[in-house]
């Protein structure tokens, strides 16, 4: 067979632990926040001293990082950005993702990084593609409303490199053409201060002669999920798949990753889909806290199935992340730093780096003194027997409903 | 400072004309958001006001995938003939009309572009075509002093006329209707929400997707006279949801302002208006309010934090270098207490005592009071 395309899995990560946990699982590349200039204000975020760590972690794992400068900047903000460039060239990373002119003038300015144009220019068609080329991009992280045969087309005509997402929340708006938290909150959306008016419920009194008013969270868009779409990625030849959510948990982040980068392998050696493992990746993807699902608008235009007219957070998660595996070897046992308590006689499921899931019955818990517990608590670490397989770094998960 | 408008029908234009206004925007409804006008009315209206004198400038401002793009070129050469000016905003419109077009272009820049190397980027990509830039109506009045000052091109602000604030190509509203208005070319509602504290959001749902306006709109006309002092060129009022005659009293206000006429004139006005960011933005003075400032403490000397904590037995650090048995330590507490720590006690997860426990590893020390979890550790 010929050498099968494989896209890039570029995974989310919201500080340095969570670029670790999508590295391990996967993640061909990750973006990546710095203090400023991101659109993720309340984000954990990378000080510089972490940026450094996570691209030498990434790089010596084979992967990529990408920091995003897409805040729309305005003139005193541009002034400290020449200093972060500089670093951001000094400590190799591979690209920085942005989305106002002003700030592809200036990296291109100071240095050779790698430009690719922010969704947040809401990047929708060959013409666009080429004049962001012409500016000095090499890759297009495409608006959300692009189907993926419509970035095929712009990757072949525009000759950039194409980004689409595959994964994760979505903006009802274009991207960067939602100003409401502006005016309504005094918080600028367009530099991380987005309220998320969208997910509210309006009343809606659209002149009809009757007194009552619709209510609906009309402006709320499900979650976007691409997985069965994925050989048309391919066959398109996209060169970047993006899972949205920087600011979602550890669980979400190695999940994703393990599973469309799983998927894509799998696809690599055996050029299709025909697998038992495709509902398994799915019922992978149900584990993570999510919205219902859509396709958006991957394969046609997204109609009124894509709005998610519930109330958030009303879509419990059946699963539940309880901690990560901080060291495990024949000595120490499997340590445990734990997020959400269990309890003793538990089902726990380990999730591997690569492979289905390995159940673990907590029966014998212990604290860090070898002391036996009932129950685990919160921001404390405890230790269960060694058991082969289990690596530093891997999630725990536990059914909950 | 000229003042740039609407029409949107042959009254519009005679009210147009009688001010003594040098130009219009007209829109045509597949290539204008609120474009009503069919590819026939457009001709005819673009003929009319050509009669009058008036420099006819052609609003395309939707965004557009590759399909919707390739749709509405087909109609373009038929229409640009009647069109002094093309007026675009999705960046591949203006990538295809330099290269596809003689006509002068004004760019809209009025989403993000805050910053004035952008707008130069703008105008320096069609040299010589590039006649006007249309200014977000973010930015306060010492940056548009700036930008109107040091920008090669004219400027244009919006000084009048509905604030949008979301714009998406879905149709939001459709699902909810009922078949009457369905059948309509577009569908409005006022929505409110319990989450907010304005009341009467306008929307719109038409054939480029829902839009969602403020409840009130944007007026800059009390400082007509200090924009036109700063040398702002065009001041652009939109009255395509109001009455059109409110044109004259504009008008004349802009022209020589009067405090009792126009105080008059807003409390008689249907909406409630408002300066937006003119005096000042500020919307980026809450974000520092949002970080978690012991979280941006992690450079220098950080050594790592502490997981577990058991009192009178040890503290737990996760190690982000090597800790040695004769290092000092300075632990942050979250609330901000410090603490100096020598370690007399140095256990690795196996609970052997050792001399060094390496970066990536986690480290038991003594325990030290007042220290929690979450405590950030770093080399004194
Ligand atoms: S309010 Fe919703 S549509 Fe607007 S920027 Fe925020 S997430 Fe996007």
């Amino acid at each position: 067979m010929s050498e099968q395309f494989v896209p890039e899995v570029l995974a989310p990560a919201g500080g340095l632990d969570k670029l670790k946990v999508a590295v391990l699982y996967g993640a061909s590349a990750v973006y990546v926040g710095g203090q400023k200039f991101g659109l993720r204000t309340a984000a954990d975020n990378f000080t510089l001293d972490e940026l450094t760590e996570g691209v030498c972690f990434a790089h010596a794992h084979g992967s990529k990082v990408y920091v995003v400068l897409n805040s729309f900047l305005h003139d005193k903000d541009l002034s400290e950005l020449p200093e972060f460039v500089a670093h951001l060239e000094a400590i190799k990373v591979d690209a920085v993702i942005v989305s106002d002119l002003g700030v592809v003038q200036t990296v291109r300015d100071l240095s050779t990084i790698p430009i690719h144009v922010s969704t947040q220019a809401s990047t929708l068609n060959v013409e666009a593609a080429k004049l962001w080329k012409k500016m000095g991009a090499t890759r297009i992280v495409l608006g959300r409303e692009v189907s993926i045969k419509e970035a095929g087309i712009i990757k072949r005509q525009a000759g950039v490199e194409v980004e689409l997402f595959i994964h994760g929340s979505m903006c009802m708006a274009y991207s960067g053409n939602c100003v409401i938290s502006n005016f309504t909150q005094g918080r600028d959306s367009n530099r991380g201060g987005c309220a998320h008016s969208c997910r509210f419920e309006y009343s809606l009194d659209m002149g009809l002669d009757t007194e009552e008013k619709k209510k609906a969270f009309f402006m709320s868009s499900k979650d976007l999920e691409g997985l069965r779409v994925l050989p048309e990625f391919i066959k398109e030849e996209i060169d970047s798949l993006k899972i949205e959510g920087r600011m979602k948990s550890h669980l979400y982040a190695g999940t994703m990753s393990k599973v469309y980068s799983e998927a894509l392998k799998y696809y690599a050696q055996n050029g299709n889909f025909l697998s038992d493992d495709l509902v398994s990746w799915e019922a992978e993807l149900s584990k993570v806290s999510h919205r219902s699902y859509t396709k958006a608008s991957l394969v046609e235009k997204a109609d009124a199935t894509s709005i998610f007219n519930e109330r958030e957070n009303s879509n419990e998660n059946e699963w539940q992340m309880l901690g990560t595996v901080v060291e495990a070897n024949a000595k120490a046992g499997i340590v445990i730093e734990v997020r959400n308590a269990f309890n003793q006689g538990d089902l726990l499921e380990i999730v591997p780096f690569l492979g289905p899931a390995i159940l673990i019955n907590a029966n014998e818990i212990v604290d860090l003194l070898m002391r036996p517990l009932t129950r685990t608590k919160p921001t404390t670490l405890v230790r269960l027997p060694y058991r082969e397989g289990v690596l530093a770094q891997h999630l725990i998960r536990q059914k909950v409903h | 400072m000229k003042i740039t408008t609407y029409a949107q029908n042959l009254h519009d234009l005679n009210l147009i004309k009688d001010q003594g206004i040098t130009e219009v925007i007209l829109a045509h409804k597949n290539f204008a958001r609120f474009g009503k006008l069919s590819t026939e009315e457009f001709i005819s209206l673009s003929s009319r006001a050509h009669e009058f004198s008036l420099r006819v400038l052609f609003e395309w401002d939707i965004l557009m995938t590759e399909t919707t793009f390739q749709e509405v070129i087909q109609e373009l050469p038929d229409l640009i003939k009647h069109v002094d000016v093309l007026r675009v905003q999705d960046p591949g419109a203006l990538h295809w009309a330099i290269h596809h077009t003689d006509r002068p272009l004004q760019f809209i820049a009025e989403n993000g572009n805050h910053n004035a190397r952008a707008l130069k980027e703008w105008i320096a990509h069609a040299p010589g075509r590039m006649e006007r830039i249309i200014l977000s109506i973010e930015l306060s009045k010492a940056v548009i002093e700036e930008y109107v000052q040091t920008l090669t091109v004219p400027c244009e602000l919006l000084g009048f006329g509905r604030i949008l604030l979301f714009y998406t190509p879905r149709s939001l509203l459709s699902p909810l209707a009922p078949e009457k208005l369905i059948q309509n070319e577009e569908i409005l509602a006022l929505g409110e929400s319990e989450e907010s504290p304005h009341k009467g959001f306008p929307i719109l749902e038409n054939r480029h997707g829902t839009f969602m306006f403020h409840i009130k709109e944007f007026c800059l006309v009390e400082f007509s006279t200090e924009l036109r002092d700063m040398g702002l060129q065009y001041f652009r009022v939109d009255l395509r949801w109001d009455k059109m005659e409110h044109l004259k009293i504009l008008k004349s206000s802009i022209d020589n302002y009067k405090t009792e006429i126009f105080d008059t004139f807003k409390d008689e006005y249907a909406q409630d208006l408002m300066r937006g960011f003119y005096l000042v933005n500020k919307t980026d003075v809450l974000f520092p309010k949002l970080k978690n400032h012991r979280l941006q403490k992690r450079e220098g000397h950080y050594l790592g934090e502490v997981m577990d904590a058991e009192k009178g037995s040890h503290l737990a650090i996760s190690l982000k270098k090597d800790l040695r048995k004769s290092d000092k330590l300075k632990i942050l507490h979250p609330k901000g207490k410090e603490f100096e720590v020598e370690i007399f006690s140095l256990r690795n997860l196996s609970l052997e005592d050792v001399d060094i426990v390496e970066a990536g590893s986690v480290a038991l020390i003594q325990y030290m009071n007042g220290v929690w979890v979450k405590s950030q550790v770093f080399l004194a």
